[in-house]
């Protein structure tokens, strides 16, 4: 018998993505801006990646972006627990930073550099004691209402 | 970034090398060894009079794998450095090397390095790395990335990164040492198994098991140690850098060859040298795609020309600028601790003459380029 387990969702990367709902449906991409040279860092930063300046403040990155390159991976890295193939997208975002993540809800012929992506999140679970991690992924922004799927290994 | 200022010149007066490939009845402590012992035999130098030595390795095989490589070899006290820099720590090794005897510390040192690589497409974070969920780390996915985009922005056509590998493995054909020696034409290369789109796997290196080592010694040293000047090279720059964002503006792409520059900058400012004296090439291939680019980033053809000189041949052997001559990381293949001396060894071979039937013509300058994980880059001129 399997003893009661906390399945509460948690962020893939705390210092990447924010969980806006506990249940995970909804989440923003961090980031820090620089006030001495006003470059965007992805992820939480301590120093300014273009200037080494120490005077950051947190920013909420966008959640569409355009596609600045893809592939699509037909032999995974070990420990990838999703579908093989994935196409993996590199995107880069209105404040400059380029953010790697899977690309879902695409069909491979609609695959083009240059084309709108938007944010989506989605359930990953490694395992069956794990909790579920929320990992940002993109969709093509003119995909419907960005839904949250469950992924299991 | 730092400008340095070398003292005292440093020649190469020996290289080593064990063959590329698989070999699961030699530990690594052993394939290092045998190559070091080749480096030794190769200038006669005797093994008291190392007196320090630099080993480049990344997968984990034990502690101090540098000390149980030589301990072998006798115990002479001298300092051993175990030096991980990803796919750049035989180059790492070798830099520090350089230093360690250009800024009058020592006269006669050893950078060696061997790997034993994994099967299977190549990661740089740790297991519980969230980047496992995410999937953005794939050595070849990232290249993949990269491809793509420059095909986007230059036209390069499928055939044109396919003949990167074809030229490769032509070069490793004429090499004893390379791991993959068959030979393959352009519709091989393409309709080989995709890894990752738009690469194929006869793109990406293969995984590999080999070590390399190099001996250095300060040219106004070498009569204290019986040696002469008559195969020795000299190291004409050596430079490293990691990545650096600083004045690459909006540069925010995951993956960018071109953070290579700052390193080819420095290294041809110490050496005098420019792009122009440069008689031939290693860099770093792990992939197709990753030729071109270093190519570019050196400033050995124009930006998002590289393509073109290799369709025209000129990079090819008999070209006026040959490209990873013993077969590069695509034909060599890849142990990373192993891969920056390796170029080492190409170049100084080379130099020498000695490279026999892929030897180019009136060689005098080389460059070798390595690039790892974490935007390392090390560039380094010889001459003759």
């Amino acid at each position: 018998m399997s003893t009661p387990r906390n399945l509460t969702p948690v962020s893939v990367d705390p210092a990447r993505l924010r969980l806006d709902a506990a249940d995970g449906s909804a989440g923003t991409l961090l980031g820090m801006r620089c006030l001495d040279c006003s470059a965007y860092v992805f992820g939480l930063a301590v120093f300014c990646q273009a200037c080494t300046s120490s005077r950051l403040e947190p920013a909420d990155l966008s959640r569409s972006g355009i596609l600045y390159s893809y592939t699509i991976v037909r032999v995974p890295p070990s420990g990838w627990p999703g579908a093989v193939p994935y196409v993996l997208g590199e995107v880069e975002l209105p404040e400059g930073p380029h953010v790697l993540a899977e690309v879902i809800g695409v069909e491979e012929e609609d695959l083009r550099i240059g084309i709108d992506v938007k944010l989506a999140l989605q359930a990953v679970t490694s395992g069956e004691s794990e909790k579920p991690r929320i990992v940002y992924k993109w969709t093509p922004a003119n995909c419907g209402q960005s839904e949250m799927r469950e992924a299991h290994n | 970034m730092n400008r340095f200022t070398p003292g005292r010149e440093v020649v190469v007066v020996g290289v080593g090398l064990h063959p590329f490939g698989r070999f699961r009845d030699k530990d690594l402590a052993t394939l290092a060894r045998d190559a070091v012992l080749e480096s030794l035999e190769d200038c006669d130098v005797q093994w008291r009079d190392i007196q320090v030595a630099y080993f480049g390795h990344v997968y984990y095989h034990g502690m101090s794998v540098g000390e149980t490589a030589l301990a072998s070899l006798g115990l002479t006290g001298i300092p051993i450095i175990n030096v991980e820099n990803a796919c750049s720590s035989g180059s790492t090794a070798f830099w520090q090397a350089y230093w360690g005897i250009t800024s009058g510390m020592y006269d006669l040192a050893l950078a060696f390095g061997a790997e034993k690589v994994p099967g299977g497409p190549v990661t740089v974070t740790a297991a519980d790395s969230p980047e496992r969920f995410i999937g953005g780390d794939h050595m070849m996915a990232g290249y993949a990335l990269r491809m793509r985009r420059y095909m986007s922005e230059t036209g390069a056509p499928a055939s044109a990164l396919a003949q990167v590998t074809v030229k490769a493995r032509q070069n490793a054909s004429l090499n004893p040492y390379a791991h993959r020696k068959e030979t393959y034409t352009v519709e091989d290369v393409l309709s080989s198994r995709p890894i990752a789109d738009p690469l194929t796997l006869y793109q990406c290196c293969p995984t590999s098991e080999g070590s390399a080592a190099a001996v250095l010694c300060a040219r106004d040293a070498l009569g204290s140690y019986g040696l002469d000047d008559s195969r020795a090279v000299t190291v004409a720059a050596a430079a490293l850098t990691s990545g650096n964002y600083n004045g690459r503006g909006s540069d925010h792409s995951a993956f960018s060859p071109y953070r290579t520059e700052p390193a080819a900058i420095a290294a041809y400012e110490m050496s005098g040298l420019g792009p122009e004296d440069v008689d031939l090439v290693q860099v770093h291939d792990a992939a197709t795609i990753g030729e071109l680019q270093q190519i570019e980033a050196l400033q050995l053809t124009p930006k998002g020309e590289a393509w073109k000189a290799t369709v025209e041949g000129r990079t090819a052997l008999g070209g006026d600028l040959p490209v990873n001559t013993d077969g590069g990381l695509l034909a060599m293949g890849h142990p990373f601790g192993a891969t920056g001396i390796r170029m080492v060894h190409e170049t100084v071979t080379q130099l020498r003459g000695e490279a026999g039937p892929r030897q180019v013509a009136n060689a005098r300058v080389g460059l070798a380029q390595c690039s790892g994980a974490g935007d390392v880059t090390t560039v380094q001129l010889f001459k003759r």
